[in-house]
Order: structure tokens, then sequence, then C-alpha cells
């Protein structure tokens, strides 16, 4: 470990740096082949049929409802003090959930009392599109609810 | 500065030493970052092979809870396959009227059986309303929505939807 110099009392020493390198190639290797890289994270979501997590004690002025079409359309419903239907229709090919958004803010902005939004969809429509509409309703609602079962 | 160059070609080297303290740097630096990207989380979800995750960029820590997963050919429960999928179908006669499963529904009351049994010996432990839904990207929504009758049914109302975080 310790290469002395010319003299037994020298301080100077090299360190044998070969054993270290050893060491870290196996961690590495081991690192690499073990190591996920993806990063999984989870959403909320409650139940909009009678569940435990639906309920509260003063509901709210409005229920507000989005349904995911299978020709690429947002249909955005209210219910309660204000009756409305709103039919988002796709921009350039896809969900306009850019739109989606801004009318969610807006209604937020008129009933402050809204704290979750029920999400349905056409049976056909993947799993993949309903995360991406949840993601979108998150950033204006806190609570999102699936339904349509 | 020439001259030392002309010194040190003349010079005859008899041992070629490889310099290896920056090759430790760089294997230091690459430890470093390995274990900083390392997915360090208390929550095993480990989808099977060919599975697609759908893409979220803000999704919130996974918690542990029961997992329910939904493959192109298979429902499994807590790892156990119990219903199987034609191309992420269910077979129309395994259905019940009020849209469950019925295989599907079945390992779930099972699961909830045993978490009551639990809960009843040992008061500091509460029946878990949570579950975690691991489903290929691909899957159509009917599919999802039975499975979440059937969960909904034995009182897993507590929806965990499992995600990759896009950047």
């Amino acid at each position: 470990m310790i290469s002395g110099g010319s003299g037994g009392n020298s301080q100077d020493f090299d360190l044998n740096l070969a054993s270290i390198i050893d060491c870290f190639t196996v961690l590495i290797a081991f690192m690499l082949v073990s190591a996920s890289f993806l990063s999984i994270g989870v959403f909320d979501a409650g139940i909009a049929a009678s569940g435990e997590t639906a309920k509260s004690d003063t509901p709210p002025s409005i229920e507000v409802s989005v349904e995911l079409t299978a020709n690429q359309g947002i249909l955005l419903k209210t219910n309660g003090k204000a009756h409305s239907s709103t039919h988002i229709v796709p921009a350039q090919g896809k969900r306009d959930l850019a739109r989606l958004e801004t009318e969610l803010q807006e209604l937020r902005k008129k009933w402050p009392d809204v704290q979750a939004v029920t999400l349905t969809s056409e049976n056909q429509i993947a799993y993949s599109e309903i995360v991406l509409a949840m993601e979108t309703l998150r950033k204006s609602v806190p609570g999102v609810l699936l339904g349509g079962f | 500065m020439q001259s030392l160059f002309r010194k040190k070609r003349n010079r005859p080297s008899e041992e070629a030493t490889l310099q290896i303290t920056s090759m430790a740097d760089i294997f230091t630096i690459i430890l470093v970052f390995l274990l900083k990207s390392y997915a360090t989380s208390a929550v095993d979800i480990t989808p099977t092979k060919g599975m697609l995750l759908p893409e979220a960029h803000a999704a919130d820590a996974p918690v542990e809870a029961l997992k329910v997963e939904i493959s192109a050919d298979a429902v499994q429960v807590d790892g156990a396959p119990v219903n199987t999928l034609t191309e992420f179908q269910f077979n129309p006669k395994e259905l019940l009227t009020n849209g469950s499963s019925r295989l599907v529904s079945a390992a779930l009351s099972r699961k909830r059986e045993i978490q009551t049994a639990i809960a009843q010996a040992n008061p500091d432990v509460k029946v878990d309303s949570k579950i975690l839904i691991i489903a290929d990207q691909r899957t159509p929504y009917q599919t999802i929505k039975t499975v979440l009758a059937s969960a909904a049914l034995h009182g897993f109302t507590d929806f965990k939807l499992a995600v990759v975080q896009g950047k």
C-alpha cells in the first residue's frame, strides 16, 4: 500500500489507487445494471359514485363534469346553480386541453367553492388520454373524480 | 519549453505507468451521479415487461397500497394474475351487471377480508381504502372502469394511478 521513498522515514508515499478503481468499477457496473431511471409517481383520483371521498357537508354551488369524446372533443358541463354545456372542439386534430384549462379557471373564478371535477370518457378512449386530461384538470381544480360507472 | 520536451523525448523510458488519479476522479463523479439518480423510493413498483405506463409531468410520490396491474393480457392483484384479458378487453361473460368483473371482484374481496381481519386483531391497523392502479397507457377506459368498479365495491375508493414522471 505504502511505497516508501528512498529512506525508511520518508513521509512521501503514493496511495495505491488500483484497488480503489477496481471497487469503483464493480460498484458502477452493479448500479448501472440494477438502477431504474424511471421515476414513477401517482395521481390521486376519487370516485364520483356514492364513495366516501365524494361526500361533503356543504355541496358546491355547481357540479362540473368533463367528458372526453371519441372525436377528440371535450364536453364541459355544469349543473346546480348554473346549467351549461360547452363543447370544446379539437385544435389541430388534438384535444384542446389548453382551452379546457382556461374554461375551468374561469369557472373557478366565478364559483370558487368548486373543489372537484368529475371526469368521464367514452369507453374506447385510451388511459393515456385520461391521465393527460387529469393532469390538465388538476392545474385548475384540486380534486378529480373518475365517473361513468 | 522546447528544450524541456527535447529532454523528455531523449530520456529512455523503461516503465510506462498509467496515471490513474484522474481516472479515480472520473469514477467518483460517475458513482456520485448514479447514487443521486438511484431510485430510493420505499414503494416497489415494477411494471411487467412490455407495459407502457402513461406519462405525466406533475405527480405525487407513490404510496404503499394494494396494487392492481392491468396489462394487455391479464389483471393482477398484488402480483397474482386473477383475470385474463384479450387485447386489454375483459371477456363480456365475466362482467357483472353492476359493471364489475367477477374474478377481479372476488380477488379484491379476499384482500379486503384479510385487511379487515388484521384490523380487528390489531387496533393500530386501520382498513385502507387506497388502491394503486398500474395500467398500460393503451388500456381503454372501459377496462379501467371495470377494475375501478370492482375495487369500489369492496371499499377501495381512494384510487392512485401510477404514471411515469416526465421531465
